[in-house]
């Protein structure tokens, strides 16, 4: 998972391994009824976050403001998880290359 | 008389003064530059928040300010409205100042009523969501979290993003820049201008005399670094283990092609920012004087589009400055300057 934008225009990566989840067959489900495929791309609210979220086959980018549901609870259990050693980390200052890499 | 002595006198409720009073009323509600009209019966976001104060006398602030107690919910509860008392809470006191700051600037400086001159309230929430690192402007109000701790303190506490926020506003009524690539960019470069110029009003800096940082003291003591950016030296803002370098470019040949933050609006905005800077440091004095002047007609003006690149809003600014200083003024020489000092050639 990514987030860009904001007032500083800064990008933050989650990496996740969900078979390393003490909860996999949640992460699982929640993973297999989120709306892929139905949310906007775009976000032209100044100053605002974007999210980008990719976990094979599926993508998905989504202006901050439209997280809500299951979206929510999916970015808050990365986040989570990346506080937690050993199976997920957050990347900051990721460098412009590496993002388009 | 300027017109925020005629607003000031208009408001006078001691019954000495009700003669005056009631002439400069007369005057206010008369008095529409024509400079501010420019486009405006286009933009296609006029017919809301157009809700002129009762009296119809210009110039009159209306500041509410709401908490969101720590959700991501807004407005939230209704907390300091105008005139009203502090409330003891320092984040609530830093944008309701923060908000009469930028109010001024426009006003005073640019005859500008509220961010849609037409005297709409100036609405801002803060302590929105927990521990939420960010600021924004959302199409109706200013929204402040209180950061992470981590890497940004609260975001009120620094008047130049204050500026920036309500600038967007501004933005959103006259020019109207798209926010994506190089128009995204340059709506970043007008809050940005704009933000530094409220400050720099506000502390009675000359050019010479400001910083030109944007949120200089949000970040916290663990980061190495002065501010989000700097006008002056795009790039050289902070320099962190965690957050980085500052990568925004200062010059057209480093332009930053990406994806992300909507093509890079808050990097490549670092190239007009410089441009800005080399014009009011080249004319010296205020900045908000002169080359303020020339970027706000040129956002006010008829000469934008929503979709504007760099090349054409300089060529804007060039216009401008001729139309308010005259061909091979200093200022028109300085416009020229600045935007060739960023690799940006004119017609001049």
């Amino acid at each position: 998972m990514w987030r860009s934008g904001g007032l500083l225009g800064r990008r933050i990566e989650w990496d996740v391994v969900v078979d390393d989840q003490p909860d996999a067959d949640q992460w699982y489900v929640l993973i297999n009824e989120l709306p892929w495929g139905e949310c906007s791309t775009t976000n032209t609210t100044p100053d605002r976050y974007t999210y980008g979220i990719r976990c094979e086959p599926h993508e998905a980018v989504i202006p901050e403001q439209q997280l809500t549901g299951p979206w929510r609870e999916l970015v808050d259990r990365v986040r989570d998880a990346s506080e937690r050693p050993g199976t997920a980390k957050q990347t900051q200052g990721t460098t412009i290359d590496d993002q388009n890499g | 008389m300027p017109p925020f002595l005629l607003a000031r006198i208009a408001t006078l409720e001691d019954p000495r003064f009700t003669r005056a009073a009631h002439a400069a009323q007369r005057s206010l509600t008369a008095f529409i530059p024509d400079h501010l009209d420019h486009g405006r019966s286009e933009h296609a976001m006029l017919p809301r928040l157009l809700h002129q104060n009762e009296t119809g006398v210009r110039g009159m602030i209306n500041r509410a300010i709401s908490d969101a107690q720590g959700v991501e919910t807004l407005p939230g509860v209704l907390v300091r409205a105008e005139g009203d008392a502090e409330t003891g809470d320092a984040s609530v006191s830093e944008a309701y100042d923060g908000l009469g700051s930028t109010f001024a600037l426009f006003w005073e400086v640019f005859a500008r009523d509220s961010i849609n001159d037409r005297a709409a309230p100036l609405e801002a929430t803060v302590h929105y969501g927990k521990h939420y690192d960010n600021a924004f402007w959302d199409g109706r109000r200013m929204v402040f979290g209180d950061g992470d701790g981590e890497i940004f303190d609260g975001f009120t506490r620094s008047l130049s993003v204050i500026g920036h926020e309500l600038a967007h506003g501004v933005t959103e009524f006259t020019a109207g820049l798209v926010y994506r690539d190089e128009s995204g960019a340059l709506n970043e470069h007008v809050s940005d201008v704009f933000g530094a110029l409220v400050e720099q009003y506000r502390r009675g800096q000359s050019a010479a005399d400001a910083s030109w940082l944007i949120g200089e003291g949000i970040f916290t003591d663990q980061v190495e670094g002065n501010a989000l950016r700097s006008l002056k030296a795009p790039g050289t803002a902070y320099d962190d283990d965690v957050l980085g370098k500052d990568p925004q470019p200062d010059h057209l040949d480093d332009y930053i092609e990406t994806l992300d933050d909507n093509g890079g609006v808050h990097l490549n905005s670092g190239i007009p920012n410089r441009a800005f800077w080399s014009v009011a440091d080249t004319l010296g004095g205020n900045a908000w004087e002169r080359a303020g002047q020339i970027w706000y007609d040129t956002l006010t003006g008829t000469s934008l589009t929503p979709r504007s690149d760099f090349a054409e809003f300089a060529a804007a600014t060039v216009e401008t400055a001729v139309a308010r200083y005259g061909s091979n003024s200093p200022e028109h020489e300085a416009v020229i300057g600045g935007w060739t000092l960023v690799g940006i050639t004119t017609a001049g």
